[in-house]
């Protein structure tokens, strides 16, 4: 029946090195547990939408070999771009750790009466960490205990290893507040944070104004 | 691509600081994708598709690394949902080098579709383009193009085709 989301979210949180970088989806209320979890600590790039969270985490991790680069992603979102998976299990950059919050719906349109909601393949017969592991991903697996996810959480942070966990989760959204944030501040926020870590330029520099100082 | 756009191609990459390179490779561009896979200067990234570049290319910006996606222009239409999303949703710049299939001069009829679908795409996407139809041009649109891309944090595009392509 899988974990509370919160539950495991806060586990993740508690664990995540400090210099990690997160490549989070900023869908549905994942998105705000997340970000409730973690102060909305710009190290979290809530910039993933449907389909691109995992190759924008795969690019940021081979951008930054040194840097532990965790994502979080939702089923659907996976789902909707299975290519990700390919690339994943090709490059296979040892510092990137996913993890699929894997409820099984798409919750984040919302329910019906009786709290229904729609349901993606991952509640029939798709299995995400299979697929992965058939595109070469290194280690795959699909947790559905909170005592497994803290033995992976333990092995995902002490050995540099490329990992997919497909984190089971039960439907229901913790109750915290919304993020305020749009696109363009949760990139700003984010790639100043790697900037200030990493001591280099990113974002664009006005060569006319520098003529001018 | 004939070897002088080539080479031409991949100086105006190198001077426009570009490092990161990924795509899947096309008829005409093919040569290209070869010889920056083995080429020290950039990393490359080959996809199974150019939606799974363009995503790749953009957490690779984010990474402080300067991203190109060498595609055909096919591959807009895939790359073009996250082209949305992602650059229009947030602003990140990806320096785009398309094969403009279905230009004049184009021989294959299933080139077609792409040339009609290249540029409103490129619209309706807000993306600049330039289309680059000699090769001495090459170098600098692709320099020129990067600086609006950086400047403007959002993709511009090179097209080639022409005399980068034919020499008849």
């Amino acid at each position: 029946m899988g974990i509370d989301r919160y539950e495991g979210l806060s586990r993740l949180a508690a664990r995540l090195p400090d210099d990690a970088l997160v490549m989070a989806t900023y869908i549905g209320a994942v998105s705000f547990e997340w970000a409730h979890l973690t102060g909305e600590h710009p190290r979290s790039a809530h910039l993933g939408q449907m389909g691109d969270v995992i190759g924008m985490a795969v690019g940021l991790a081979i951008a930054l070999p040194h840097r532990t680069v965790v994502c979080i992603d939702g089923d659907g979102s996976v789902l909707m771009e299975l290519g990700q998976l390919v690339v994943m299990g090709q490059e296979a950059p040892p510092n990137l750790c996913v993890f699929v919050v894997d409820n099984e719906s798409y919750e984040s349109i919302g329910w019906g009466p009786g709290g229904v909601r729609r349901p993606t393949a991952t509640a029939g017969r798709a299995d995400l960490a299979a697929m992965a592991a058939a595109c070469g991903v290194p280690y795959t697996a699909t947790v559905h205990t909170v005592e497994q996810l803290d033995t992976e959480l333990e092995l995902a942070f002490s050995a540099p290893l490329c990992r997919f966990l497909d984190v089971k989760t039960q439907p229901g959204n913790a109750k915290v507040p919304p993020r305020q944030t749009d696109g363009f501040e949760d990139k700003y926020r984010f790639v100043r944070h790697v900037e200030r870590t990493e001591g280099r330029a990113i974002l664009h520099r006005a060569e006319q104004d520098r003529q001018l100082m | 691509m004939l070897d002088v756009a080539r080479a031409a191609a991949i100086e105006g990459l190198v001077q426009a600081g570009v490092d990161f390179v990924s795509g899947l490779p096309d008829g005409w561009q093919r040569d290209l994708h070869e010889a920056i896979e083995h080429d020290e200067r950039f990393t490359y990234v080959p996809v199974c598709n150019e939606g799974v570049g363009f995503s790749v290319c953009a957490g690779a910006w984010m990474g402080g690394r300067r991203p190109v996606l060498i595609m055909e222009n096919s591959g807009l239409r895939v790359a073009a949902e996250y082209i949305a999303r992602i650059s229009l949703g947030t602003g990140v710049p990806v320096l785009l080098l398309l094969s403009y299939r279905g230009d004049i001069g184009e021989t294959e009829h299933w080139g077609i579709p792409h040339g009609i679908v290249v540029e409103p795409l490129l619209d309706a996407l807000r993306v600049p383009y330039q289309i680059v139809r000699d090769p001495s041009e090459l170098r600098q649109g692709i320099k020129r193009a990067q600086r609006l891309a950086q400047a403007q944090l959002h993709p511009a595009a090179v097209l080639v085709s022409g005399s980068c392509i034919w020499d008849d």
